[in-house]
């Protein structure tokens, strides 16, 4: 199975490695994995509580090349998007936008899983600052 | 057919080696391909297909770990869709450590070799316990023991990949 050029170009140059302050409560942590294959995936987004926006979205993934560039492009994509709009992202625009091959279908909803465990954690961070958020959620 | 009734078994999660081969062994050669060369052609075919069960059959069976994975298999119990967090973090955290060595010269050998160590530890640890819960399943027969079995097998496959990643660190190093 050959990759696509754009798995390839962000498997060598993934984009937003790293981390984000995990305490800190603008900072949603996601992470999540796949037994199957043995990937690990860790996926933060940095919030901007005022305009709801993601200022910042980083990850590190410990996985095949399919998997780390899944989750390469959906930082970029989620930079600049507000948490909505970061929810509403699905696997098949990773797939689409990587060529991925049905055999590693699973990489994309592996980067999705993760955006959406991000932003839960986000959001219930926030729920338990805020009172009110928290009897509604 | 499955792979227990190919070779006249109960469905069991421990099994017997000697016991196992022996039938293996009776089974090939009575369907040995080479016994059928002059029978019709339904029943040649017939018997390279049950060469190829019965090998397939004893390659899963005879390894525990692989055996429990088949019987989980055709239970329809699957690796966990979403692992619980702390195997996560646990496995991020020996990917770490292990990326952080890889990234230094020669002089970390000794600690990727301890890390080596810490992983087979890991493993004989995991299939200990597996053995232990497969001879309390083929006594009770209590269905929570195969879940269980299950999130052990899905914290194994992790390890065994960690496993595989330093060991190809090791040979790498050694090639230089």
């Amino acid at each position: 199975m050959a990759y696509s050029d754009k798995v390839i170009d962000h498997y060598d140059h993934p984009r937003n490695v790293g981390s984000l302050d995990k305490s800190d409560p603008n900072v949603g942590t996601g992470m999540v994995g796949a037994p199957e294959c043995g990937d690990v995936m860790k996926l933060q987004v940095k919030v901007n509580p005022e305009t709801g926006v993601i200022e910042d979205a980083k990850f590190k993934t410990f996985g095949c090349g399919s998997a780390i560039a899944s989750s390469s492009l959906a930082t970029e994509w989620l930079r600049g998007k507000t948490v909505d709009e970061a929810l509403a992202i699905k696997n098949t625009d990773i797939v689409n936008e990587l060529s991925l091959p049905p055999v590693k279908i699973h990489c994309s909803v592996l980067a999705e899983d993760a955006i959406k465990a991000a932003i839960n954690d986000y959001r219930a961070k926030v729920a338990k600052t805020t009172p009110v958020a928290a009897v509604t959620a | 057919m499955n792979y227990y009734e190919a070779l006249g078994l109960q469905t069991k999660l421990t099994l017997d080696a000697d016991d196992l081969k022996k039938r293996y062994y009776e089974r090939s050669r009575q369907w040995h391909p080479d016994k059928f060369s002059r029978a019709n052609a339904d029943e040649q075919q017939k018997a390279l297909d049950t060469t190829a069960l019965l090998n397939d059959a004893y390659r899963t069976l005879r390894d525990p770990v692989a055996r429990a994975e088949y019987v989980l298999e055709e239970r329809k119990i699957h690796p966990a869709k979403t692992p619980p967090p702390e195997l996560l973090e646990e496995v991020f955290e020996l990917n770490m450590a292990l990326e952080e060595l890889r990234e230094g010269d020669q002089s970390v050998r000794p600690q990727l070799e301890n890390t080596k160590h810490k992983f087979a530890h890991m493993l004989d640890e995991i299939d200990h316990g597996i053995a232990v819960m497969s001879s309390l399943y083929d006594r009770s027969h209590d269905e929570s023991l195969l879940h269980a079995i299950r999130s052990v097998l899905d914290r194994r496959r992790y390890v065994s990949n960690l496993m595989r990643d330093v060991n190809k660190e090791l040979n790498v190093d050694l090639s230089n």
